[in-house]
């Protein structure tokens, strides 16, 4: 177990830039996600820490030692692949012995037939055999361990290719979107029981993922890339609520965060669709800028609202109920959660208006950066009617 | 099936042409030399039985024979007594024609001696191309190096050269080295195969990259992976290159015939069918043709065994 220290990793392939200095420290036994979409540069920064990509620039410590030039074999880490990578002529004990055969017997001894006889082997067997089937027993494959990997099911593989990564006590756990295989009920069972294993372990994971609901179950933070940086790093209820950017808001959060292009107008005075709104930004330009409302975050309400449109399609997920809106003046629809048994009083069409709870109202400048001081005007107004 | 009719009748035509002169070997391998000549006896032949008449002659009785056997056929002349001693010999030297094509292939020439050479020769090759041609195909797949779509493009331009373009170059460097009649000269030339590193690095291609990587992150160094990944999972594709590679030299008849000049210790298989060749009466067919037959048997049947994965290796879909 150990703490791992990223500083300033930048990585060139060519002309274009994936990586442009990446930093961040990750304690012993935490969990950090690396989110983001595809091609965001995530996996090549996994790849980078594992040993198998080399960084353009910048420094890598595991436990304050710097790995620069180390082979991904010397640097104790383990990595569980999207596709398991499995090697497909061993079975399940043998594939999960082969990190343990490669470090702990030497090239005579791994001879077949006659490693058997050479001085050590014996032994070297014997303990190999017995952590195997302890790391078997962790995971429950116990039963497979005399399979091939091609007669399991995807979720097996996954689970062997998890005993092969922990069998050895690394240092830090490298995962590559383990879960994208899986079906969709078993990723959640399997996202659970990983979480659970981190729990067991008391290990340090990095979790590569471009699903931000899997990053938001079970990371202590994640750090949302995009461009080849990281945008923001903090724990997942504060990249929820308290985005950096607005292109972190729009990322976590499923459904999506609805934008609603604003206009600052002198004092920070914001305004929508031309409407004051009972919102400003002190000290902020003149200009245009970005309200990020979580559907959360809207609600239903009557005449003097700020938002008027129609429904035009509901999805009842059972506990809640969200409501796409089609806003009169807006391109892009909004999206509403509110509970179930409203669900008679918006069927299709329906003309709404909806209001928001000021206090979670999310303002982003024309850059996408986010402006925090924000003022409420409301209770003022309320004070004068 | 009424749709398919033609496509079927063009098979049937195919396989009648592959098969015909395979027949005609195994037939003619049966039958006497008679039968051969006039064309007659079916597949099997009559399987009457026949003169040896190579071994009648061994056996003509001389001044001595007749003498000695003078007390076996009392009160005759020593004409009489020569008659009897040509028919006994043609009594023992009659045989069936099946056993006399065949002992004669073996007892003829040293079939069993070729046949060894063939199979330290071919199975010499294969190895020592799987040596070269598995870490090449594994560095041109997988590895990132500068000049490696050059080096590629070089084994894909060496796939043009024709063998006998350059069999002439060839034998002067070995006679220069002193190797012809060597089983080197047999060996060498062959021992890095273009179509075998192209075949293999093609397979390789379709092995994912995470299992390298994974290898790698075991512990495993770059050699390591080529023997304890990669092998095992190529296995159909080697097969494939298996027989390509062991049919292409058990059967070849132009180097050997170049590089073995008068040691028959070291002829091959083919080299061996010379043995019954134009001697003007054209009556050794029978054992020629039993020697045929006996060379290409053991690849028929390796090839029957290993039929389907080798059209598994053949389709390169290893691994998914």
């Amino acid at each position: 177990m150990a703490e791992l220290s990223i500083e300033n990793i930048a990585k060139r392939f060519g002309e274009t830039e994936v990586l442009k200095g990446i930093s961040i420290d990750i304690s012993d036994g935490e969990f950090v996600s690396l989110v983001g979409p595809s091609g965001c540069g995530k996996s090549t920064l996994l790849r980078i820490i594992a040993g198998l990509e080399e960084q353009s620039s910048g420094d890598i410590r595991i436990s304050g030692q710097s790995v620069a030039g180390q082979r991904a074999a010397d640097r104790n880490l383990s990595m569980v692949f999207q596709s398991y990578a499995l090697y497909p002529h061993l079975s399940v004990g043998e594939n999960i012995a082969v990190p343990l055969k490669m470090r702990r017997m030497t090239g005579l001894q791994r001879l077949p037939l006659l490693g058997n006889i050479m001085p050590g082997a014996r032994e070297a067997r014997g303990t190999i055999e017995q952590d195997v089937s302890h790391a078997a027993q962790i995971l429950e494959i116990g039963h497979l361990l005399d399979r091939k990997p091609g007669q399991l099911s995807g979720g097996q593989r996954q689970r062997v290719a998890l005993g092969r990564a922990l069998v050895r006590n690394p240092a830090a756990f490298l995962l590559d979107e383990p879960l994208s295989n899986l079906d969709a009920k078993l990723r959640v069972q399997t996202r659970a029981e990983i979480a659970q294993l981190h729990r067991q372990l008391d290990a340090t994971f990095i979790y590569v993922t471009h699903d931000q609901v899997e990053a938001m179950t079970m990371s202590d933070r994640i750090a949302v890339m995009m461009g080849g940086r990281i945008l923001q790093c903090a724990a997942p209820d504060v990249v929820y609520e308290d985005p950096d950017r607005i292109e972190v808001a729009e990322f976590i959060g499923s459904p999506k965060i609805n934008i609603l292009p604003v206009e600052v107008s002198g004092e920070g005075r914001l305004s929508l669709l031309d409407q004051p709104l009972n919102l400003a930004v002190p000290g902020a330009n003149r200009g245009v800028a970005s309200l990020g409302l979580r559907p959360e975050a809207l609600r239903l309400s009557g005449e003097g609202a700020p938002i008027h449109g129609h429904v035009v399609h509901s999805e009842n997920l059972g506990s809640e109920l969200y409501v796409q809106v089609e806003v009169t003046g807006l391109e892009e629809q909004v999206t509403l959660r509110t509970m179930p048994d409203r669900r008679s009083a918006l069927t299709l069409g329906t003309p709404v208006a909806l209001d928001f709870d000021a206090a979670k109202a999310l303002v982003f400048d024309a850059d996408g950066a986010r402006l925090r001081k924000l003022r409420n005007l409301s209770a003022t107004t309320s004070e004068v009617a | 099936m009424t749709r398919d009719w033609w496509k079927h009748l063009i098979l049937i035509l195919g396989v009648i042409i592959v098969i015909a002169p395979f027949y005609m070997m195994v037939s003619y391998s049966f039958k006497s030399p008679g039968e051969i000549d006039r064309g007659e006896g079916g597949f099997f032949g009559r399987q009457e039985m026949m003169v040896d008449e190579r071994c009648v002659k061994l056996r003509d009785p001389s001044r001595e024979d007749i003498a000695a056997a003078a007390l076996r056929f009392p009160d005759t002349t020593d004409g009489n007594i020569r008659n009897a001693l040509v028919a006994e010999a043609e009594a023992d030297c009659a045989v069936r024609p099946v056993v006399f094509n065949y002992t004669k292939a073996f007892s003829e020439a040293p079939l069993l001696r070729y046949l060894l050479n063939g199979v330290i020769v071919t199975a010499s090759i294969f190895l020592i191309q799987v040596v070269v041609a598995l870490p090449a195909a594994y560095a041109l797949a997988k590895l990132k190096f500068w000049g490696r779509d050059a080096v590629f493009a070089l084994v894909l331009f060496c796939l043009l050269i024709p063998v006998h373009a350059i069999a002439l170059p060839l034998y002067i460097m070995l006679a220069k080295l002193g190797l012809t009649n060597t089983y080197a000269a047999l060996v060498v030339p062959w021992t890095i195969s273009v179509f075998g590193i192209f075949l293999m690095r093609q397979f390789f291609m379709t092995v994912p990259d995470d299992l390298i990587d994974a290898a790698r992150m075991d512990g495993m160094g770059e050699f390591a992976i080529v023997w304890r990944v990669m092998l095992p999972t190529a296995i159909p594709a080697l097969l494939a290159f298996a027989i390509f590679s062991i049919v292409a030299h058990w059967n070849d008849y132009f180097w050997p015939r170049i590089v073995v000049t008068g040691n028959r210790d070291l002829f091959t298989p083919p080299l061996g069918l010379r043995e019954f060749k134009g001697d003007g009466d054209g009556s050794y067919f029978g054992p020629m043709m039993a020697t045929a037959t006996v060379i290409v048997t053991p690849l028929i049947v390796a090839f029957l065994l290993a039929q389907k994965r080798f059209i598994e290796g053949i389709t390169l879909n290893g691994m998914k």
